[in-house]
């Protein structure tokens, strides 16, 4: 029998595949899956073409330094995608199994739970990444896009970013196995602060108590840097600060997440709030 | 029918929809979504169209050129606000025969000694009623929260919203026909939902469409909706949406029409293959 | 002998295979059964999940056209005038979500009277005896979701008698109660028929069967492979000795060397609890129980215990089918 990490590394495989294979008998969902993105973009690619002047939106090259909406929205689709990703790969999946009553089944694994939620994570950025490239390829053939900048800088900028929410999931999936509403918990935090941390627009456009959250949120200047490194925006500060900021920022969420989740475990596991599902 | 049975269809309509709003009623969680949703939901649109306006709106007077106004606010928050209205209608009118479908109501429904249809009516009946009360409160919160005044004349709003509603319930109801048979609703809504995101116009004015996409929003009922009331809000009147106004009652007939068609097309057919057609 | 209340002829039901071409032969659900129910009689149709018997109910209570086929309720043809034939018929559906959960058990019966056409006063009175007779006048303005299962089923039986219908039809009634409801619910029924109701129930209980049906019509594979009373059919294996035996280890071979020594049948379960193998021997004449015991422990069986019982509608199904019911 496997001892530790190998054995750890096994679950992780066996239950990224075992995703794998559900997520491949939906096929209407992973057509979907790129149908929908697209069905979002149009009205955004309308909706900058409507407020351009003579072809060019003057108007966005005043606040941002560039005229490439589609660009500008298409990178901050991307890294809110990795963002809902993490959230929906580790809540939802949670509260999947728990409705279905698997989620014991899997406890009762001597796999820790933790390495089964970085299992199913990794399997939902898997699925993120491939269905990024794909929706960005028909984007770009549709409606034309284009980066002035190198992309393995902008993905250093992007990495902490992802361990650090990572680390704000776990926290997240703790909440869901208290609450048992994973839906609307998830839906509420991950749509709002993406937006709030400018996700569509720049956001220096907001009214000031908005930009004072805003610029709180480290998710901000993960959007912010990555513009600047790809379309050469005109940052917040700069990009090496803003990397900076990423990388503090997961240190903290990790140790805090991985804190909250255990105590939130710890507590199922006396009340046996599980046994409820 | 003799008078007998007339008065049985009435009240069991009236229990079917009375049911609907009880439980509409006793759990309200919809409320939230109501007051929440529409404010929140435009929110990444209007900071975006800011930004598009440029810090002293120097890109406003190409917006205005297509859309006829430099209020992008008003003009996108009364888009999202009937996109919304439509959206709930689908999610409500069209998952609700699927739930009792999948939870077995539907069967014992189906059981009792009526044609099937009145009991779509009784359904049809409640859920354009809440709807027309989530759609007032959503429009309150928005002239709230965005600052939206009408301008022009009320009446005019009210026909214009009472008249949309066959077309849009009646979409519903050939939806809901449908996802009893499909099943996949959430695919069917996405797919729905997406199109009239990308042809009512909703964030965008419809004349910055190519012309192809123009004559397909000219068909969908709730492009005229959108834009009827907009031009309501911007001081019309009767005179002023009259073409929509024709264009949706006629419309709204007609899908009326195909709705209860192709809910007793479905029904019939769910008599032969069973309800949950498990074979 | 009093009127049929319900007639069913040559009934059959075939559904396509799903996702094969045409040329496949269909799933025949069930394959062209006959039966007769007299007014006040309890009917019921036994067999294993899977035998056709939910599809008969089904389309009895017009939720589903047969292929071919004649159903009357109360001398109603239900095939051509399905509105009419139901308003002679209440039905429960197996499942307890039949009714629904957000509302109170008093909301539910106002609805579904005002579905089957009672006038407002008339269903206030029903609906307050209702309650009244089934112990839920208390709990009445209680959601349903707060009701235990038992609860929900005496609702839903309670619904199915608003419309004061000639003929009660009930799927799998006590499926999922405990012991007792199970019992207070047979009572009911029992109530049910002392009205002059007519009672056609599926179960896939032996004991139930036997105790609650004036007659059984037993399903296997979408045909009636045997219908009568439970004491004519038990009658018919009256030759018949059943010898029970708890086995803590079995070898197929020893029910080839025991039909070989002229034992009619055997079957056999195992017993997760005792964890032992039950093994029921089918004997008649050529083969005594005192025999076929010494056989077995020859053979080597570690006999825990044996016992001898009359045939009941288990061993009738055996017999008939080779096979156990409970599976």
């Amino acid at each position: 029998m496997l001892k530790g990490w190998p054995q750890h590394l096994r679950a992780l495989g066996a239950i990224f595949r075992k995703d794998l294979q559900v997520f491949m008998s939906y096929p209407v969902n992973a057509v979907m899956r790129i149908l929908e993105p697209l069905m979002w973009m149009t009205p955004v690619y309308f909706m900058a073409r409507s407020f351009a002047v003579d072809g060019v939106n003057i108007g966005l090259r005043a606040y941002t330094g560039t005229t490439d909406y589609v660009a500008f929205f298409v990178l901050g689709a991307a890294i809110s995608s990795y963002v809902s990703a993490v959230f929906w790969g580790m809540g939802f999946a949670l509260k999947n199994e728990m409705d279905t009553g698997v989620l014991e089944s899997n406890w009762l694994t001597p796999a820790p739970l933790l390495v089964q939620m970085l299992g199913r994570s990794l399997f939902s950025l898997f699925l993120t990444t491939v269905n990024m490239l794909m929706i960005g390829c028909c984007v770009w053939l549709l409606f034309g896009f284009e980066f002035t900048g190198r992309v393995l800088p902008a993905l250093l900028t992007v990495a902490p970013l992802l361990v650090a929410l990572y680390g704000f999931g776990l926290g997240l999936a703790g909440v869901v196995l208290i609450t048992n509403n994973a839906n609307n918990i998830i839906d509420l935090v991950s749509n709002n602060i993406t937006i709030l941390s400018g996700a569509h627009f720049p956001v220096t456009v907001l009214p000031r108590p908005l930009l004072a959250i805003s610029l709180a949120l480290p998710l901000t200047y993960a959007y912010d840097a990555v513009r600047g490194q790809l379309l050469g925006t005109t940052t917040l500060m700069p990009i090496a600060m803003a990397q900076a900021i990423l990388v503090a920022f997961m240190f903290v969420t990790v140790t805090a997440g991985l804190i909250v989740f255990g105590r939130i475990q710890d507590r199922c596991r006396q009340m046996g709030t599980l046994a409820h599902h | 029918m003799d008078e007998a049975s007339g008065m049985h269809y009435w009240r069991a309509v009236m229990a079917v929809a009375k049911r609907w709003l009880t439980t509409y009623i006793r759990y309200p969680t919809w409320v939230i979504s109501v007051l929440l949703w529409p404010v929140l939901f435009p929110f990444g649109y209007v900071f975006s169209m800011r930004a598009l306006a440029g810090p002293t709106g120097e890109a406003l007077s190409s917006f205005a050129q297509l859309a006829g106004t430099t209020d992008y606010v008003t003009f996108l928050v009364t888009g999202t606000t009937f996109w919304m209205w439509f959206n709930i209608m689908l999610w409500g009118l069209g998952g609700s025969f699927r739930m009792e479908q999948l939870r077995g109501t539907l069967e014992s429904n189906w059981l009792a000694p009526l044609p099937k249809t009145f009991l779509a009516v009784g359904v049809f009946l409640a859920e354009a009623l809440m709807g027309l009360v989530q759609l007032s409160m959503s429009m309150l919160t928005i002239a709230l929260v965005y600052g939206v005044r009408l301008a022009g004349s009320p009446w005019a709003l009210l026909s214009l919203i009472l008249i949309s509603i066959p077309s849009i319930y009646g979409t519903g109801l050939i939806f809901a026909s449908l996802v009893l048979v499909a099943k996949e609703i959430n695919g069917l809504i996405f797919f729905v939902r997406g199109l009239i995101t990308v042809f009512c116009g909703v964030t965008y004015p419809i004349a910055v469409l190519p012309g192809w996409m123009q004559s397909v929003s000219r068909v969908l009922p709730l492009s005229h909706s959108v834009s009827a009331v907009r031009a309501v809000l911007a001081g019309g009147g009767f005179g002023t949406i009259a073409g929509q106004l024709r264009y949706l009652a006629v419309s709204g007939a007609v899908l009326m029409a195909l709705g209860f068609l192709a809910y007793a097309i479905i029904q019939r057919r769910m008599l032969h293959a069973g309800t949950l057609g498990q074979h | 002998m009093s009127r049929a209340m319900v007639e069913v002829e040559e009934l059959r039901k075939e559904f396509p295979r799903r996702g094969k071409s045409r040329q496949d032969p269909p799933v025949v659900a069930v394959a062209g059964v006959s039966f007769e129910i007299p007014q006040g009689e309890i009917f019921g149709l036994l067999g294993p999940n899977g035998a056709g018997k939910t599809t008969t109910i089904k389309m009895i209570s017009t939720l589903l056209k047969p292929t071919s086929g004649s159903v009357r309720v109360a001398g109603k043809d239900a095939i051509r005038y399905p509105i009419q034939a139901l308003r002679h018929l209440g039905t429960v559906l197996s499942g307890e979500r039949s009714i629904y959960w957000k509302l109170t058990g008093r909301e539910n019966l106002e609805y579904f009277a005002a579905l089957y056409g009672l006038p407002a006063r008339v269903a206030r009175q029903r609906i307050n005896a209702l309650l009244d007779r089934f112990a839920l006048t208390k709990r009445a303005d209680e959601n349903v979701e707060r009701y235990s299962t038992g609860m929900r089923q005496r609702i839903c039986l309670a619904k199915a008698l608003l419309a004061e219908p000639d003929v009660l039809m009930l799927d799998e009634p006590t499926a999922g109660l405990d012991p007792q409801s199970a019992r207070n619910l047979r009572d009911l029924i029992r109530e049910v028929k002392s009205e002059g109701r007519t009672v056609l129930l599926t179960t896939h209980y032996m004991e139930e069967a036997d105790q609650l049906c004036d007659r059984v019509a037993i399903f296997d594979h979408g045909q009636i492979i045997a219908l009568n009373s439970p004491g004519a059919l038990k009658h018919d294996l009256d030759d018949l000795n059943v010898l029970e035996a708890d086995i803590a280890r079995w070898d197929d071979a020893w029910g080839a060397a025991l039909q070989e020594r002229g034992a009619v049948n055997y079957d056999l379960r195992f017993d997760e609890t005792a964890r032992v193998h039950r093994l029921t021997v089918h004997l008649n004449g050529h083969l005594t129980t005192g025999e076929a015991v010494t056989e077995l422990v020859n053979l080597g069986a570690d006999i825990r215990q044996f016992s001898l019982k009359s045939p009941s509608l288990e061993d009738v199904f055996i017999r008939l089918t080779g096979k156990s019911l409970r599976e």
